[in-house]
């Protein structure tokens, strides 16, 4: 007995009385009926925090005790602590992925906006609505770069050589501090910065974004001259200054300009839908069997019109419009060899669950949609 | 006391210097296994956080069709079960074979009794048409992703079900050894160890249970 506690001493060994033990088991019990009762009164989100809470308070307790790491050697904590550190940066560095990633959102109609010129008489001539117009495209499109407020300092400016541009300042303008020079800008790009073209905007977008970002500056702008139209190829005596020459823009570096990054507000997955397919699906279910299921399997990826853009959950795949020249749309027979066949790989998946008759509701009903009865 | 000669007995590896350093390197040895397994389960955690996150309504409905009552027996168990192996290592580590062998068939018994209560959980779940994939058959829940709760619900619990059988088989053979009188104060090293896997078995449901049958 004697050389046993000496050795014990010497150990450090340490024994859980036999009371710790069940004063612990016992509080472990009593946190789980708190926890099972807590469930059953109705505290919105506050239910998830204050199980969670009560789960770790049992988690830290067998740990420490029944585990012993209250008196073991630390570095045994810190190993343990490590992999619930691992553990969170996994989990936080996901869900900033998954939930606060702008949306992809593609609507068909702005790629050939910018075919037309403008739409006003004189858009180089800056009105308050225009600056205000800017304004709100710039929050969405430039600040990236050139910060909230202009000054050259985005999120992404670090990385940049040469760096955004301060419209705060006087200095450093290649094309110049001018409405038609910044139109002019934003058409061409400047090669070879970052500043990439933003020909896919509407012209309108593009003159209000000028008179934004001229109204930034410290001076008010010089008056543009004859050479500042031409070098911006604007015809000052044509209403809208003339109709431009169509840009060819790749649809998929055009989705990624068009990023939304409002949140999207809808009861209904708001993570998964654009804001007009958020508002399409919120307004209820959809009378008719067709158009039920066009919102459980079709809607994803050719959106409520059938106009199709890129798919927001898989954001590489652009789907073509459903119209009347698709090959899938020919006839019902060509459309249900598509429908439940489907592509190759993820593009579109087959869809066999379907009767005959439903397939000729769908049929009809996308026909319907597309043929300018559109649902929304 | 008579097991302490028996106890005596263990020699120690010979790259330690001594059999505290052998029984520390074995007890960190078996927390960073544990830190892995923390690392395997948080994965299927994860799947679970972005589920509640992208389908916060059809995770509630979802939820709904599990068994609470069941849920929280099983809890009762579990934790139950980590009290008499805690019991079981402190008796060890005090010299009483006997008591430390009742509560290592005690701590057996509720494993069995949590793999019981489980049994007839997925009965009742595969009765509904709830298994994952095509088996998912169904009628009740409206939402057609209804069936990736089923499948993250019976990874989980299945994962860690399959971690109460094994606790079950490393169990039982540290009550065959301390039957045999193999451990006792001066070496009890695998009925620790066994003990940290057992409780963390444990530590895992604490959080499952709320998470699945509770706030869901
Ligand atoms: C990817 C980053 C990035 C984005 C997004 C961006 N810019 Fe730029 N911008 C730059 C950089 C870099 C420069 C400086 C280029 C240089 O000095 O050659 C610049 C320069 C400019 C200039 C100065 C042109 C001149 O004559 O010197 C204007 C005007 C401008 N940007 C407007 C905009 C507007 C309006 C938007 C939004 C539609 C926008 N930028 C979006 C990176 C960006
Ligand atoms: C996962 C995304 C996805 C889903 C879901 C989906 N489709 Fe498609 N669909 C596609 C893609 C991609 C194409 C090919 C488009 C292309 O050629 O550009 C396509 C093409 C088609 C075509 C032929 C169009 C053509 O150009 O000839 C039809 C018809 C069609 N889909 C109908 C449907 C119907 C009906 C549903 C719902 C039952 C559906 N799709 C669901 C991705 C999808």
């Amino acid at each position: 007995m004697e050389s046993h506690s000496e050795k014990q001493k010497h150990h450090h060994h340490h024994i859980l009385p036999t009371r710790t033990a069940l004063m612990i088991g016992g509080t472990l019990l009593f946190l789980t009926f708190v926890t099972v009762w807590i469930a059953g009164v109705d505290l919105g989100r506050l239910n998830f925090v204050v199980a969670m809470a009560v789960a770790t308070t049992k988690a830290t307790l067998v740990a420490l005790f029944f585990m012993n790491l209250y008196n073991d050697r630390k570095e045994n904590s810190v190993i343990f602590a490590t992999s619930f550190v691992f553990l969170a940066i996994f989990f936080v560095l996901t869900s900033m992925d998954l939930f606060f990633r702008g949306k992809v959102v593609v609507d068909p109609k702005l790629m050939t906006a910018s075919q037309s010129g403008s739409k006003l008489a004189q858009p180089w001539i800056s009105t308050p609505e225009l600056v205000a117009k800017g304004k709100e495209i710039f929050s969405v499109q430039c600040v990236a770069c050139h910060g909230v407020d202009g000054q050259g300092n985005g999120p992404a400016a670090a990385a940049l050589v040469p760096a955004p541009r301060n419209f705060h300042s006087d200095q450093g303008w290649k094309n110049g501090r001018k409405p038609t020079l910044v139109f002019k800008t934003l058409k061409e790009g400047l090669a070879p910065s970052a500043m990439a073209s933003y020909a896919s905007l509407p012209a309108d977008d593009r003159w209000a974004l000028s008179h934004y970002v001229v109204s930034l500056g410290p001076t008010a702008a010089l008056a543009d001259t004859p050479e500042d139209f031409k070098k911006a190829g604007v015809n000052p005596n044509q209403a809208g200054g003339g109709s431009e020459a169509v840009v060819a823009t790749i649809p998929v570096e055009f989705a990624l300009d068009q990023m939304e990054v409002k949140p999207v507000e809808s009861e209904r997955n708001p993570h998964l839908y654009a804001p007009h397919e958020a508002r399409w699906l919120e307004r209820g279910a959809p009378e008719s069997r067709a158009a039920q299921i066009y919102s459980e399997s079709c809607v994803e990826c050719h959106n409520s019109k059938g106009e199709g853009g890129i798919s927001i959950l898989r954001g590489s795949v652009i789907v073509r419009a459903l119209n009347a020249g698709s090959e899938g749309m020919k006839s019902q027979e060509a459309f249900n060899r598509w429908v439940i066949q489907g592509l190759p790989g993820n593009l579109m998946p087959g869809f066999g669950q379907y009767s005959s008759s439903e397939l000729r509701d769908l049929y009809r009903y996308v026909q319907g949609m597309t043929a300018g009865h559109s649902v929304d | 006391m008579s097991n302490g000669e028996t106890a005596l007995k263990h020699h120690h590896a010979h790259h330690f210097a001594s059999a505290d350093d052998e029984f520390e390197a074995s007890k960190q040895g078996m927390w960073i296994f544990l830190v892995t397994e923390v690392l395997m389960f948080g994965g299927l955690f994860v799947a679970y956080g972005i589920l509640k996150g992208l389908y916060p309504e059809m995770v509630h409905e979802a939820h709904k069709l599990l068994a609470v009552k069941m849920g929280a027996i099983n809890t009762v168990v579990l934790i139950t079960s980590s009290l008499t192996m805690a019991l079981a290592v402190s008796s060890t580590q005090k010299g009483q074979r006997d008591r430390a062998i009742v509560y290592l068939v005690m701590t057996f018994l509720f494993a069995c009794c949590f793999l019981v209560v489980k049994y007839f959980e997925y009965s009742a779940k595969f009765h509904h048409g709830l298994l994952p994939g095509a088996n998912f058959t169904n009628e009740e829940l409206k939402d057609p992703k209804s069936a990736l709760f089923f499948s993250l619900y019976f990874m989980m619990t299945g994962l860690h079900g399959i971690h109460v059988l094994i606790g079950m088989g490393v169990i039982a053979w540290v009550l065959r050894r301390t039957i045999r009188g193999e451990f006792g104060p001066n070496f009890y090293t695998p009925v620790e160890l066994v003990g940290f896997y057992w409780h963390f078995v444990d530590l895992v449901w604490i959080y499952l249970f709320p998470l699945l049958y509770l706030v869901g």
